[in-house]
């Protein structure tokens, strides 16, 4: 089994271009999962044209995808109209919401190609674009079994999971993870003990080999209500669902490379305080791990 | 008022100077005045030593066929490759036994920024990024 993910996008909330950001990298989030012959697309953000370019660079052609998205806010959607392997008829895209009844998903990638937005409309694309769901939450997808999670965010958003074999990666961006925390009170009054987070979330998590989780900002500058979560937070969900790799994801636009790069040293710094070898690291464009 | 660049005859007796300042040898000067992609072994046998990256595809291993050749048993034949792709450098885990490590991360691939440290067994490498 071949087992891959790779940052096209790791940045939160707008593209940051820049010498700053030179090193993590300014485009909003975009995730490739590639399993066996599967590609699974995680959001469409503006890394997600590079990816499409990397596709027909590489030859993957007739490219045929899945696409799922934490959900439909801007920084989420805005590289699919220049994703490239839309507009070739040998393409197929299968754009899941979650719900079986549920169409958001597909209905705002149309919505955001309407003119006023964009000068290409979604029907003149040439790929073959299926509405698709993950049957309310959990299917398998060319041996892959993928569960969603609905997570707590302004709108709502959804984690996902793929599972083959005993490989796990969690897909887990724009999630406020603070918000759930049972022992609240304690993150700012005792900011070192363990947060502790719900079981659903902590065993969709359990065992994973890689946790990519919205990890947009530090514990002196967290934002209540904004969607977004501290990394500590995160740090210590990975904790308790036992996971191996953490990659911090969804970098605050403000942070520059020094930044997120102190942020992945504190949360290093509350893993081992803890105890625990977990590997902790910024996510960062043009990176590719090998799973399992 | 125009607010353009130089237009016209003007723009084209431009050119035609710069055309012959590339003939007389102007431009390779330039050209040699460009800052090289490098990679600077700090760690390991052979250290230290540098390799100018300056085809499209250079191999890193204990192979003497590589570009980089180190003699270290924690390293494959051939280790790991760089890339050129576009304006930057990206190294690839040739399935090498000990793995690729960027920065402490273990990769399958990546794009090289500069200052990026490459570490495969007890071998340590600098990578610089040059002029693209």
């Amino acid at each position: 089994m071949t087992f891959f993910t790779r940052f096209w996008g790791t940045r939160g909330s707008i593209p940051t271009p820049g010498h700053s950001t030179r090193r993590y990298g300014g485009n909003t989030s975009c995730v490739e999962i590639r399993i066996d012959g599967a590609l699974f697309i995680c959001d469409g953000g503006t890394g997600m044209r590079e990816l499409g370019d990397a596709l027909l660079r590489r030859g993957d052609e007739p490219v045929d995808a899945h696409l799922l998205f934490s959900h439909t806010h801007w920084d989420h959607i805005q590289g699919f109209p220049f994703f490239v392997p839309a507009y070739r008829p040998t393409t197929t895209l299968r754009v899941y919401d979650v719900a079986r009844d549920d169409d958001r998903a597909h209905r705002l990638l149309m919505g955001q190609m309407r003119s006023e937005y964009f000068p290409v409309s979604f029907s003149d694309l040439g790929s073959r674009i299926v509405p698709s769901n993950l049957e309310g939450g959990h299917t398998t997808i060319e041996g892959v079994t993928v569960r969603a999670l609905e997570q707590v965010h302004p709108g709502r958003s959804f984690a996902y999971s793929f599972t083959k074999g005993a490989s796990k990666v969690v897909y887990a961006t724009d999630s406020e993870l603070d918000r759930i925390v049972s022992n609240r009170d304690d993150i700012v009054a005792r900011p070192a003990s363990l947060r502790r987070l719900p079981s659903t979330l902590v065993d969709f998590a359990s065992g994973a080999d890689l946790l990519i989780a919205d990890a947009q900002y530090n514990d002196d500058d967290y934002r209540d209500g904004w969607g977004h979560a501290r990394a500590h937070t995160v740090v210590d969900l990975a904790l308790q669902a036992g996971t191996k790799q953490l990659a911090l994801f969804h970098h605050d636009p403000t942070q520059t490379d020094a930044d997120v790069e102190a942020k992945v040293e504190r949360a290093t710094a509350r893993a081992r305080a803890a105890g625990s070898a977990l590997i902790v690291f910024g996510a960062r464009e043009g990176v590719e791990l090998k799973i399992g | 008022m125009s607010t353009g660049g130089p237009r016209g005859p003007y723009r084209d007796g431009l050119v035609t100077e710069a055309t012959k300042m590339v003939e007389r040898g102007i431009g390779s000067r330039f050209e040699a005045a460009r800052k090289p992609f490098l990679l600077l072994q700090v760690e390991g046998p052979g250290a230290p030593r540098e390799v100018k990256l300056d085809l499209p595809e250079m191999v890193v291993g204990r192979s003497l066929q590589a570009h980089l050749a180190i003699e270290s048993s924690l390293i494959s034949r051939q280790h790991f490759a760089l890339r050129r792709q576009g304006p930057d450098y990206v190294c690839v885990d040739l399935d090498s036994v000990n793995g690729l490590y960027l920065n402490g991360l273990r990769v399958h691939s990546a794009v090289l920024r500069d200052g990026d440290v490459l570490q495969i067994g007890d071998v340590v490498l600098l990578y610089r990024e040059g002029d693209a």
